[in-house]
């Protein structure tokens, strides 16, 4: 089994005899994000983030199924995360590492379980006909940090994507291509973000946001804590590592909740601009079936 | 899904009958098993699980199934694995090997006692622990903890102190905004199913924190009185914990088990 190389002796004792003195290799501060890039594709429901060296790419796709027997009025909603030999060589095809399998669970704590998404809009047909949704996670490139990245990625992707909309008529159920109706949204309740926090020292005194891969490998223990702009906590996970004063992590916490709206603002951002990029001359309005009631 | 746990408000009391600090009846043997290392059972109420812990030994390929800290050679890897039982809960339902809420289970168990343990003694070797649940009903994290906590003890590994954990939740849902909402410790299914909740192990009776894990939706300022609730629990269960040690260090010493050493720092005649 391949592992990440270890960072030397030499390297390691750097870093935190630096971090111990006010100071980040890249000369961020403790609770700095790297320069952080979301781009969405020419598809409705593909998001692209950049976060420093660290890059994710989440595809959106739906077709409609049938339900699971015993949630009838539920559509289906997936989250597959893939993480290729390409990203590192830590990775393998068809072997999950624990990476993946935290990263995998984590997505689903925080977006499946808090109810991001309506699943019960999805459902066409009483157990016959759903929505499935599925989102397909790619990491492309592996610095640091893939759990706040995918996450804003799977948000982005999710609220970017439109599905085809669809009309029932007594039994009769159609499904209108994009130049027929154009598609629409799904129903998105709230949208959380994942804030990874690092600790360093002996006690774990030292805090920091957005650790590069480096930085990473040498943490005594984290914190991830995921929540959305109104201060609804989805899901804290310290996994283990060095105990920590419960004082620093209720201030995790608050410090999470300033984070996870700058993230939200810069969302919405991105989604209005990406929006009126598409609305060439206003003619989306028009060709909506939806109207203001 | 048809609990009411809305009459709280009503006499202050659980649906067990409990306070809010209130823990369940807690039951805890050590060196169950005669031929591992150490062992363990722990009752937490009608949570049932069961510990055996095997090394430190040399190193071999582990299974695919335990999780384990790759801490490179000059520290022991903890190996934990953690099998729940068919007849655990009231569905009975087939988890596949590669479950990856098990998974999680087990590196976070790893993990937690993987930095409380003293593994730089046993260089080159793994301490295995394998956990079995025999009845589920909540706070199932916390009881996988503590169990591993007192197997480990009767194992004789070095450790910096108890490893103990306990669930605390609060009576309000995330939607309701009201202030009146108390916390609860130590949660039943029932509960878990309704109430938001979190999972925290502290290290002995400090307030430092090895693990804290909610999965539930609940607002931020709430927080702070779950972790506070939680953290005196823990110290609850600590005492608890403790007391075992000795009940079963003291008939070992009485029954002539082992001598009682000159040196021993623990007074057990009491």
């Amino acid at each position: 089994m391949p592992r990440e190389a270890e960072p030397s002796l030499n390297e390691r004792a750097f870093v935190v005899q630096a971090l111990q003195e006010g100071l980040r290799l890249d000369g961020r501060a403790f609770d700095q994000f790297r320069g952080l890039d979301l781009k969405f594709g020419d598809h409705y429901g593909v998001a692209d983030v950049t976060l420093g060296k660290t890059r994710v790419l989440a595809n959106v796709s739906a077709e409609v199924t049938a339900p699971y027997i015993d949630r009838p009025f539920d559509g289906i909603f997936t989250i597959t995360t893939e993480l290729s030999p390409m990203a590192s060589p830590a990775f393998e095809v068809n072997r999950p590492t624990e990476t993946e399998v935290l990263l995998s669970r984590l997505l689903e704590k925080t977006v499946r379980r808090s109810n991001a998404l309506d699943t019960e809009s999805l459902c066409l047909i009483a157990g016959q006909k759903c929505w499935s949704i599925r989102v397909d996670l790619h990491v492309l490139s592996h610095d640091g940090n893939l759990i706040d990245g995918s996450c804003l990625a799977v948000v982005a992707a999710l609220r970017h994507f439109r599905r085809p909309d669809t009309s029932i008529e007594g039994e009769t159920l159609t499904v209108y291509t994009p130049a027929e109706r154009e598609p629409v949204p799904l129903s998105w309740l709230h949208s959380p973000f994942c804030i990874t926090f690092s600790f360093y020292g002996e006690e774990g005194e030292i805090m920091l946001l957005d650790a590069t891969l480096l930085e990473e490998q040498l943490r005594v223990s984290s914190c991830i804590i995921s929540l959305n702009k109104h201060g609804e906590i989805c899901q804290i996970a310290k996994l283990g590592g060095t105990p920590v004063e419960a004082v620093s992590l209720i201030q995790c916490a608050s410090a999470a909740l300033t984070k996870g709206k700058e993230l939200s603002t810069l969302l919405d951002q991105k989604l209005a601009e990406d929006s009126k990029r598409r609305d060439k001359g206003g003619l989306l309005a028009e060709l909506s079936a939806e109207n203001e009631r | 899904m048809p609990l009411d746990t809305s009459t709280y408000d009503l006499a202050l009391l659980r649906v067990d009958g409990r306070r809010w600090n209130e823990l369940r009846r807690l039951d805890g043997q050590i060196r169950t098993q005669a031929a591992a290392d150490g062992s363990s059972y722990l009752e937490m109420g009608n949570t049932k699980v069961m510990c055996v812990v095997s090394g430190p030994s040399e190193d071999k390929r582990r299974g695919q199934t335990s999780a384990s800290t790759a801490t490179g050679s000059n520290a022991a890897d903890v190996a934990v694995s953690v099998v729940v039982a068919g007849f655990s809960s009231v569905d009975r339902k087939k988890r596949g090997r590669g479950d990856k809420r098990i998974q999680e289970l087990q590196t976070t168990i790893s993990k937690a006692l993987a930095s409380n343990l003293h593994t730089h003694l046993y260089p080159r070797s793994t301490i295995s622990i394998s956990l079995n649940v025999l009845s589920q009903d909540g706070s199932l994290l916390a009881a996988l903890i503590n169990a591993s906590t007192l197997a480990l003890i009767d194992a004789g590994i070095p450790m910096t102190d108890y490893l103990v954990a306990c669930t605390a939740g609060s009576t309000s849902s995330y939607a309701a905004n009201d202030d009146r909402a108390d916390p609860l410790v130590d949660l039943n299914n029932q509960e878990e199913q309704e109430l938001p909740f979190l999972t925290m192990a502290t290290l002995g009776a400090t307030d430092k924190v090895a693990v804290l894990v909610c999965e539930s939706r609940v607002q931020v300022s709430r927080l702070e009185g779950m972790m506070a609730a939680a953290a005196d629990a823990c110290k609850g269960v600590r005492d608890f914990l403790d007391q075992v040690i000795r009940e079963k260090g003291h008939k070992m010493v009485t029954e002539g088990t082992i001598e009682k050493g000159a040196s021993m720092a623990i007074e057990i005649d009491a």
